[in-house]
């Protein structure tokens, strides 16, 4: 088999030689024979005749010769190629309609796949990635070290919290994500500083030396890319921290971005030891050959251990490993796989119509065809060539559509969903063009099968002899097309379907009120820094002067809360009723709570249902006050006034709040998202001094330029190393909010409008072919005096028919199919009556219009030319 | 072409090739001759179809090809046998073998 194929490459590398030597080879027989037959005593004349009669046909036994030494696979081929190429450019209209047909279809198809394959099949960019594990809950940083100690699974672990930090020293003071880190976690990520080295296990202690890591960014834009940079000292929010390594530019944590690395016990000596304060992410790193059940029944001892021994704060402990890739990319996976359905979908269409086309050019063709058959040509040759042209097309669409495929890449990022906040590009690499190449070819073959099957299929001499259109190539070539159109149109209609019910979801979920008015509202985020402002009252003066300097800026209305809606942040706490038995210890229901200051429910138009709202003498040194949501009352105090029963976190001794009023409930952790129960308080009452950010929200009855510049000056007037750098209109993090469905509904759409249009235009194309071949029929259908209707109907049956055959089909296959959409609807069911009604009906609309066109074309004709044209 | 010769059965050509060149590398127009000689001028190679198959078998790796000087000082190509074209010609002997023998039972006792 080997031997097979390097001596067929080697002839053909050497075909010219390889030429020669044959020549040469049967020269020297027919030399030889000669020279036999006159030593025997002809004439040489006469030898010769005899000799060239014995041997045959010179050209023939060449022939059979490099049959035999098998060139003629390749060189066929190539020349088959040539030829393709040739009759290609001399079309260039159905050239270039193929390659477009097709570059649609499979570009599209790329640009998903590339996506799937970054997202979903690309490894993480960590050593043995197979290895790490994640864990779905934070915990604090003694229970991390306590399963350290009591596991022998893992190899290492460790875990890492982002907050902000001030960076200042260097122009405007910076905020920066600062990753709060235990020094195990990179062992665990398998990954080395690209400068310098990583904090060692004993500087990761209480009182150790304040030294960072820094990103490869951060590196280049603020310490301008210093090799020397070991060893200089930077500001990070007010203490002076000493650079000890650079990160490798390829370097970026599972879950966030950091600019800045440092051990939590040193950033935080007092929050650190806190078992109670669960804020890390954490890592772990399987030894070899320990299997994920094995950690986990493990893992779930230690969480037994640790609940008994501390109820207080473990009670709830779970820890659930899971696979790191799966942690990141599992929510993902269901919608690129639908995306990628869909796009195939699309693809399948596009073959459709391009087998259509090959179809219909065979047609225009077959008298070349018949004469090239007549002529002695094979018929398994003749498939061959047209299957080559096919290859040939596809192949060229497949290039076209790599050029679409990235632009549709491009285009995929600047939606920004969700999906892709992890990449600046996608790339096309070598598994993509492998796709692209045999999704290409593969078209190619089948599609071009089809056709050329069809076509060769039927006795070309009856074809010869009959020159009427009804011949046996045409009955199956018809009913081949009648499949095909309808297999379009049915997969269209599947499209349209999942589109539809996106949209209607989509615009459910934007119609949900988010519980507060988002217009002309600007959002900017906070945090004093601890060295300066470590005292509870401090902090309560800082911010209530700043609101005082806003609130007088002319048209401004301003107020401040922890934590705004949809920003994905807010702080827990356990609650307590007074008058009621306490629960035990641990299990107290857990509530969001909000820290406000200023007229914050009147800022963001948010209702009070009862009571009343903060007022400016709710402040320190007055009864404790609070307001609580809706959702609260609901699920804590239903078929009671809420107004003056008292509440409290779980502090000892009780420091009871009086509930005053309810506000309206607004939606928290995304529109989708049901809403929790929350309380706010007062800033100046709720004592928590750790709690050292806040975001100002800011109304104005219209867009004020220039605005944010005079809030930074107010800010920095009062204290000039504090960053202002988060800021975002209400607007944008509504929208944000929705960005992974608007990403979903957009690109669904896109698929759906492709698949009509491609359906369309297949209809089209077929009716158009039909009118003209029986331009004959029609002409004396008219002579004999049919009205514009009846020849309407004549010609538009047989598409109409398709269609709703199509439609019909489509419409079962949507009811099937749309069911793998349910995690990506919001409150419509698979099969909503009212969108499959309305895409069907839109489809059929879009069919009828292209059955309409050229049958219009066939009230033209006139009857005498349509006679004559015979 | 004697009137007495008949032509090659079936299949039988690549085993006359092989057994030829077994004895020594040759050239297509004295395997032809060769045949026919030790044939007693029974057997009459078609010419034609002398030289694809002798570039089959090439092809296949029984037989290689190497240019040398022919008995009247030409330039000729030389054919000789390769292992495996040894271990093929025992096989298609044998076979050929089985095959007389059954044949010419049947004609026997039949």
């Amino acid at each position: 088999m080997l031997h097979d194929l390097f001596f067929r490459l080697r002839t053909l590398f050497r075909r010219p030689t390889a030429e020669s030597e044959l020549d040469d080879e049967l020269r020297f027989h027919l030399e030889r024979q000669i020279a036999k037959y006159v030593k025997s005593g002809m004439s040489g004349e006469k030898a010769t005749r005899r000799a060239r009669l014995e041997f045959g046909g010179i050209d023939q036994v060449k022939d059979e010769c490099r049959d035999a030494r098998g060139i003629s696979f390749v060189e066929t081929l190539v020349q088959d190629a040539r030829y393709a190429a040739r009759t290609l450019l001399r079309s260039p209209v159905f050239t270039a309609c193929a390659v477009l047909t097709l570059a649609l279809g499979i570009g599209a198809n790329t640009a998903i796949f590339s996506v799937v394959n970054s997202v979903l099949l690309n490894p993480l960019p960590y050593p043995d990635p197979q290895a790490l594990l994640a864990v779905r809950q934070n915990d604090s940083r003694p229970n991390l070290k306590d399963i350290q100690r009591q596991t022998s699974s893992f190899a290492s672990s460790g875990g890492v919290n982002v907050a902000p930090m001030d960076f200042t020293g260097t122009g405007e003071p910076m905020r920066v994500h600062a990753a709060y880190v235990d020094a195990g976690l990179l062992q665990t990520l398998g990954v080395q500083p690209m400068l310098g080295r990583w904090i060692s296990d004993n500087e990761d202690v209480k009182g150790g030396p304040r030294n960072v890591v820094v990103s490869y960014p951060f590196w280049r834009d603020f310490l301008g890319s210093d090799p020397h940079v070991l060893g200089k000292a930077i500001r990070l929010s007010g203490n002076s921290y000493t650079v000890i390594g650079v990160m490798p530019s390829d370097f970026s944590l599972p879950r966030e971005l950091a600019d800045v690395f440092v051990s939590l016990w040193v950033a935080y000596p007092g929050e650190a030891p806190d078992r109670s304060v669960h804020s890390m992410h954490t890592y772990w790193r399987l030894k070899p050959g320990v299997t994920l059940t094995q950690a986990q029944a493990e893992i779930a001892q230690v969480d037994r251990r640790l609940s008994e021994q501390f109820p207080e704060t473990e009670q709830e402990r779970g820890t659930v490993l899971i696979p790191l890739h799966d942690y990141l990319v599992g929510n993902l996976r269901p919608a690129l796989l639908i995306l990628f359905g869909a796009v195939g979908l699309v693809l399948l269409i596009a073959c459709a119509n391009f087998a259509m086309l090959l179809m219909a050019r065979a047609v225009a063709r077959q008298r070349e065809l018949m004469i090239r058959a007549s002529l002695g040509a094979k018929n398994s040759r003749l498939i061959r060539q047209r299957l080559t042209e096919s290859t040939l097309l596809a192949l060229v669409g497949g290039a076209v559509g790599l050029l679409v495929a990235k632009l549709g890449t491009m285009f995929l990022l600047a939606l920004k969903p969700a999906a892709l906040h992890r990449f600046h590009a996608i790339p096309i690499d070598a598994r993509v063009f492998a796709f692209v190449f045999s999704t290409s070819l593969l078209t190619g073959l089948l599609f071009g099968l089809l056709p050329a099957w069809s076509a060769s299929r039927s006795d070309i001499a009856e074809a010869l002899r009959a020159n009427q259109r009804a011949t046996g190539i045409e009955v199956s070539r018809s009913l081949l097309r009648s499949v095909l159109i309808t297999a379009e149109v049915a997969l269209a209609l599947v499209l349209l379907a999942g589109s539809g019910l996106l949209i209607k979801g989509f615009l459910r979920l934007r119609s949900v009120n988010p519980g507060f008015n988002p217009a002309n509202v600007m959002t900017i985020y906070l945090q004093l820094p601890p060295t300066r402002y470590l005292q509870f009252q401090l902090q309560t003066n800082f911010r209530r002067e700043l609101l005082a300097r806003i609130n007088a800026l002319p048209g401004v209305e301003a107020a401040m809360i922890t934590d705004i809606p949809l920003s994905g942040n807010f702080v827990d706490h356990r609650v307590v009723f007074d008058g009621r038995p306490t629960p035990a210890v641990g299990t107290e229901p857990e509530v969001q709570t909000l820290s406000v200051m200023g007229d914050y429910f009147r800022v963001m138009q948010i209702p009070i249902r009862a009571g009343r709202d903060f007022l400016p003498t709710d402040r320190e040194g007055q009864p404790l006050v609070a307001v609580v949501n809706e959702a609260f009352v609901r699920q804590h105090l239903p078929g009671q006034n809420p107004i003056g029963l008292r509440i409290d976190w779980t502090n000892e001794p009780h420091k009871w709040m009086t509930i005053v009023g309810v506000a309206a409930d607004v939606k928290y952790s995304g529109l989708n998202q049901p809403v929790d129960p929350a309380v706010y308080a007062p800033f100046s009452q709720n004592d928590e001094a750790w709690r050292r950010w806040m975001t100002l929200v800011i109304k104005t009855r219209a867009p004020i330029a220039g605005l944010v510049e005079d809030v930074k000056k107010q800010v920095w007037n009062m204290d000039s190393q504090i960053p202002v750098s988060d800021i975002q209109s209400m607007d944008d993090l509504l929208t944000v909010s929705v960005a992974q469905q608007r990403f979903n509904m957009l690109l669904l759409g896109i698929f759906a409008a492709l698949a009509v249009a491609l359906a369309g235009v297949g209809i089209y194309g077929m009716m158009a072919y039909r009118v003209n071949q029986r331009t004959h029929e029609i002409g004396v259908y008219i002579a004999l005096g049919a009205q514009n209707r009846d020849v309407l109907r004549l010609v538009m049956k047989d598409g109409a028919r398709l269609a709703l055959l199509g439609i019909a089909l489509g419409l079962a296959g949507a009811i099937a199919l749309t069911r793998v959409m349910v995690s990506l609807l919001f409150e419509v069911t698979p099969t909503d009556p009212p969108t499959l009604i309305g895409v069907a009906l839109l489809l059929a609309a879009v069919a009828l219009l292209a059955c309409y066109i050229p049958a219009r074309r066939a009230l033209s004709i006139h009857p005498m030319t349509a006679l004559r044209c015979e | 072409m004697s009137s007495r010769s008949i032509d090659l059965p079936q299949g039988t050509l690549d085993l006359l090739i092989l057994r030829t060149l077994s004895l020594e590398p040759l050239h297509g127009w004295a395997v032809s001759e060769r045949i026919q000689q030790i044939s007693s001028d029974v057997l009459c190679v078609q010419q034609g179809s002398l030289y694809p198959a002798l570039h089959r078998l090439e092809r296949r790796g029984w037989i290689k090809a190497r240019w040398g000087t022919s008995e009247n000082n030409r330039k000729a190509k030389f054919y000789e046998l390769t292992k495996a074209g040894r271990r093929q010609l025992e096989i298609e002997r044998d076979a050929w073998e089985k095959l007389t023998a059954a044949v010419s039972q049947i004609l026997e006792t039949a």
